[in-house]
């Protein structure tokens, strides 16, 4: 799904680092909620773990400071649980890719991304499957070297 | 994700553009997948559809970045508009408003796309002819004045949407024939396959796997 794997241009996460700032700088240090949110949704599109990581973080404060207004929550839901899908934390963006259903139920967009998280999950799942196994392989490999060597003594 | 084979020549991106509620989803939704959304909620950031057509006898396929209309998102959707090689913008027949804000939507397409890009215009709602705001004379002459190509369309009934899609890539698939876009420019918005003819079919994960090396730029 490509709202989970396209990427911000440094530039443009550059132009909405620089607004942010600079309404922290000039406005007591409290940045208006709509600069927030772009910059937010800008650093859930970077190449950079610690970026996406930090995206959610001002999601999350967005979302708990928005009380009533069911359009920015929508907008604030879908960008969380893109970013903790990004992050492959998929317990936490099945949490608010339901939220979003809640208050949506027939949002097809949602619907998409809840079914696209699933499968990301499965996926990963398979690679950690597919690793374990390897790690059993490795150590009945070993144990069987060892015997042999215990065999020539 | 579909698994069947993909044999095509060129990738062509596109966005949509234009006011909140002028029908972009739907007219994007009718053009993937021959359906009408009734009751379609306000897109949420961006969306992203796929289409596989064919131009002159090459396979095309389109990635279609459609942007929400609503004033707030409209900073960080400008970040979806580089490298697009196509650009439809969409206003409402039975909206004025709509109408009037095609210059600032236009403005926002020429600066941020390349001069190569492709510009449709769009006037959508075409079955509602009795509510109709805006004449057909008008937009097609504002269209004339700015070099764009222009129909009216219906998302409801499919009317022109199919011809507005494969008409834009029709010029811009003429562009690239005629040597005026430069397929090795980062931002021309087109991408070539290396089977060129198709002759060898591409397995799923390379036609899949990273494009978002073409949408990044």
């Amino acid at each position: 799904m490509e709202v989970l794997t396209d990427f911000v241009t440094d530039d443009y996460l550059r132009e909405f680092e620089v607004k942010y700032n600079d309404e922290i700088a000039n406005s007591n240090g409290k940045p208006n909620d709509e600069t927030v949110f772009q910059y937010a949704w800008c650093l859930t599109r970077s190449r950079l773990l610690s970026d996406v990581k930090k995206g959610v973080m001002f999601l999350e404060q967005l979302l708990a400071s928005c009380k009533t207004d069911q359009a920015h929550k929508r907008d604030y839901l879908y960008y969380l649980a893109v970013g903790y899908t990004r992050m492959k934390d998929f317990t936490v963006a099945r949490k608010y890719i339901k939220s979003l259903l809640q208050l949506e139920p027939g949002n097809r967009q949602a619907q998409e991304l809840e079914k696209a998280i699933k499968s990301e999950m499965e996926t990963e799942a398979l690679k950690g499957a597919a690793m374990a196994g390897g790690g059993l392989l490795a150590a009945g490999a070993l144990v069987a070297l060892g015997m042999a060597l215990l065999k020539k003594k | 994700m579909s698994s069947g084979p993909y044999n095509y020549s060129y990738i062509f991106k596109y966005i949509i553009i234009g006011d909140m509620g002028v029908g972009k989803s739907c007219l994007l939704h009718q053009f993937t997948e021959k359906k009408f959304m009734a009751d379609c909620p306000h897109t949420i950031g961006v969306e992203f559809g796929t289409r596989i057509i064919e131009v002159s006898g090459q396979k095309i396929k389109l990635q279609i970045w459609d942007t929400a209309g609503q004033e707030r998102f409209r900073a960080v959707t400008r970040s979806y508009y580089r490298g697009a090689a196509g650009a439809l913008i969409i206003y409402d027949i039975t909206r004025r408003s709509t109408y009037n804000h095609l210059s600032s939507w236009l403005t926002d397409a020429r600066n941020l796309t390349n001069p190569n890009t492709v510009i449709f215009l769009i006037g959508n709602k075409s079955d509602l002819d009795a509510q109709r705001d805006v004449t057909y004379d008008e937009a097609k002459k504002f269209a004339d004045e700015n070099g764009l190509k222009f129909v009216e369309a219906s998302a409801k009934t499919g009317e022109n949407v199919e011809e507005a899609f494969l008409e834009t890539a029709k010029k811009i698939y003429e562009s690239i024939q005629d040597g005026s876009l430069d397929l090795n420019a980062a931002e021309s918005g087109v991408q070539k396959k290396p089977t060129a003819n198709g002759a060898r079919t591409l397995s799923s994960e390379n036609a899949e796997g990273r494009n978002p090396s073409s949408c990044s730029c």
